[in-house]
């Protein structure tokens, strides 16, 4: 069924959900007993809620959870690696966002020597993405990364129904089983917001945020330095590594715990000394890191525009109309003689 | 390996700090394995002060002249000095009443002729000695009491969280009761390390833990008075823990004209 599409009508979404949870582990977006919005497994007989907009956290908590066991250390052992062995695990209802970051994700942990945490995980998740309408605090359609917004199976909204694009052999096998709900068609996919994920949109990024630096320091003043924005980005990766040892001295067991470029410890170096030791300058480089990239991966974007740093900043910061501004100015340069 | 002897006090202070030692019942059997502990009154009664210590935790508040006495004692005798809860590491709930005259606290309570007894204003361990690491909370995480001794037996001090309890709170995909509810949570000041207990079971952060390393305090009461609270409302509060804002009420009622 690879690469084919197929209609849905409304009517069948339903027994579709059922057929499909008989699969076995899945968890989709759903709002929670406490008001809250996060990817969770449903109880029996929820269907996904794929109105939501987003959840607090992205899906790298089942990726790169906030604090992962990575070695275990005995007196007769020595240190020994934590084996993951993860069971299949389907999200059902991912936005292009957020198929978008994952995809940059896996360009971070997976390119050249794969992370050996990641790996597995990854390797057990089976994403089905649906296409939405962006709210006020989206930017997709403004700015947003490159990566691709890739998954096994694609659900775009239509008027009757959905239209499911198959996009991997292990697309194929999950809907196999499905197909009585399932139409062929070559009708081709509609509009939505996945075309905002694509290389096209490459000439889209501003080079350069010095134009508006000092617009940046004004709005880092505002800036509690609680790392929200970055905990809730899809893209934000770093992670500190922390070995807490027994009582009895025997044991110890090291960690993978996030960090976090808002953290005043996140450029201390052993000394004291302090690469960003101003609140302001880490706010700024947190966003030189997302808007222009760095390393392997400078000059590509890797916000996804999903909003979650602005819904989830207690100080109401959003950077979008400063990105955008950037841009402006950056293609403006490009365009003047 | 080497056994630490180790001493628990209490001065002034609700004892709540030394019964979450006690209270690491799974736990208690192996820190007895490599660790004496030779004077802990409220756990063994009749022992007094003898030799070093290795560690010595004190509890509660400076405020009497026999705390005093018994800390420069502790001090004197061992090579750790930890203040342990947040009475000792910063005056916490037995300072809240710093800011009223102690002739006026003792009218309150004890009626209009009291005479104030002994005691003094409360305040934290170090203004008297020097503190060689603070266990922090009220009471402190017991993750954060057990992790001192394993470290104590491995002769290193645990790294004390740098970050905020909403870190934590987001991290463990909390709604957030501050920007999402309009509460007053103290999160956006607070050192963090609890695993966001308190706002974890929807009751907005106290500041038990005591104020952060690095604070943007000015955005943290614009965004609270934006959220409708008063300077007093915001003080009364905050003063519990941070004795920033217990100075804050000091200064303000100094100028106050009424
Ligand atoms: S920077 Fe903000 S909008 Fe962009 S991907 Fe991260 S959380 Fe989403
Ligand atoms: S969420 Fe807002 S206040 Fe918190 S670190 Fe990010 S920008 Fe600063
Ligand atoms: S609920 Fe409190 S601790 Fe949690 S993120 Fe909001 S302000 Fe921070």
């Amino acid at each position: 069924m690879k690469n084919r599409r197929f209609l849905l009508v409304g009517s069948d979404f339903e027994p579709f959900c059922m057929a499909l949870y008989g699969q076995g582990g899945i968890h989709i977006p759903k709002i929670c007993a406490d008001g809250g919005v996060r990817f969770a497994h449903p109880v029996e007989g929820e269907l996904p809620d794929l109105s939501l907009i987003r959840t607090i956290l992205p899906l790298k908590k089942y990726l790169f959870p906030p604090k992962d066991k990575v070695l275990s250390y005995s007196q007769d052992n020595g240190y020994q690696p934590v084996e993951y062995n993860s069971g299949k695990l389907l999200i059902f209802g991912v936005h292009p966002c957020d198929l978008a970051a994952i995809s940059y994700l896996d360009k971070i942990f997976l390119n050249g020597e794969p992370d050996a945490f990641y790996l597995p995980r990854r390797k057990s998740l089976a994403l089905i993405g649906v296409s939405c309408m962006p709210d006020k605090y989206c930017s997709c359609g403004d700015i947003a990364s490159p990566m691709p917004a890739d998954c096994d199976i694609f659900l775009y909204k239509i008027e009757t129904g959905y239209m499911v694009s198959c996009e991997s052999d292990e697309g194929s096998a999950i809907l196999s089983p499905l197909s009585p709900f399932l139409h062929e068609t070559d009708i081709l996919p509609p509009e939505s917001t996945r075309d905002n994920f694509s290389l096209n949109s490459v000439e889209k990024f501003p080079d350069d945020l010095s134009g508006v630096s000092s617009e940046l320091q004004e709005m880092a003043r505002s800036c509690l330095g609680c790392g929200a924005c970055s905990i809730c980005c899809p893209t934000c990766y770093c992670f500190d590594l922390l070995e807490l040892p027994s009582l009895n001295g025997e044991r110890a067991e090291r960690f993978r715990i996030w960090d976090n470029c808002l953290y005043q410890s996140h450029a201390e170096v052993a000394g004291g000394y302090n690469f960003r030791k101003a609140r302001t300058e880490r706010f700024d480089y947190r966003y030189r890191h997302k808007y222009l990239g760095f390393g392997q991966l400078q000059g590509i974007m890797s916000c996804v525009g999903c909003g979650r740093c602005i819904a989830n900043c207690p100080a109401g910061l959003d950077l979008r109309p400063l990105a955008c501004k950037a841009l402006k100015e950056s293609s403006h340069a490009a365009t003047s003689p | 390996m080497k056994r630490e002897r180790v001493a628990i006090a209490g001065l002034t202070g609700c004892s709540g700090c030394q019964l979450t030692l006690l209270d690491c019942e799974d736990e208690l059997p192996l820190l007895l394995k490599n660790a004496d502990f030779d004077y802990f009154p409220m756990a063994s009664s009749g022992i007094a002060l003898k030799g070093e210590y290795d560690a010595a935790l004190v509890e509660g508040c400076l405020s009497t002249q026999e705390g005093l006495k018994l800390l420069r004692n502790l001090r004197e005798k061992s090579r750790l000095l930890v203040a342990f809860g947040a009475c000792a590491v910063s005056g916490g709930v037995t300072a809240i009443r710093n800011d009223v005259p102690r002739e006026e606290l003792s009218r309150i309570v004890y009626g209009g002729d009291a005479v104030p007894g002994g005691g003094f204003e409360p305040a934290p361990l170090a203004s008297a000695v020097k503190v060689d690491f603070d266990i922090t909370g009220c009471p402190p995480e017991k993750a954060d009491i057990l992790e001192f001794f394993a470290g104590l037996s491995a002769g290193v001090l645990p790294i004390p969280a740098r970050t905020f309890v909403c870190a934590d709170c987001r991290a463990r995909e909390n709604i957030c009761l501050l920007a999402e509810k309009g509460e007053l949570c103290l999160g956006v000041l607070t050192r963090g390390g609890c695993n966001a207990r308190c706002p974890s079971m929807n009751v907005p952060c106290e500041g038990c833990r005591g104020v952060a390393e690095e604070t943007n305090f000015a955005e943290a009461m614009a965004i609270f008075s934006a959220n409708g609270f008063s300077a007093d409302r915001i003080s009364e509060k905050g003063g519990r823990f941070f004795r920033e804002f217990l100075h804050e009420k000091k200064e303000y009622q100094k100028t106050d004209p009424d």
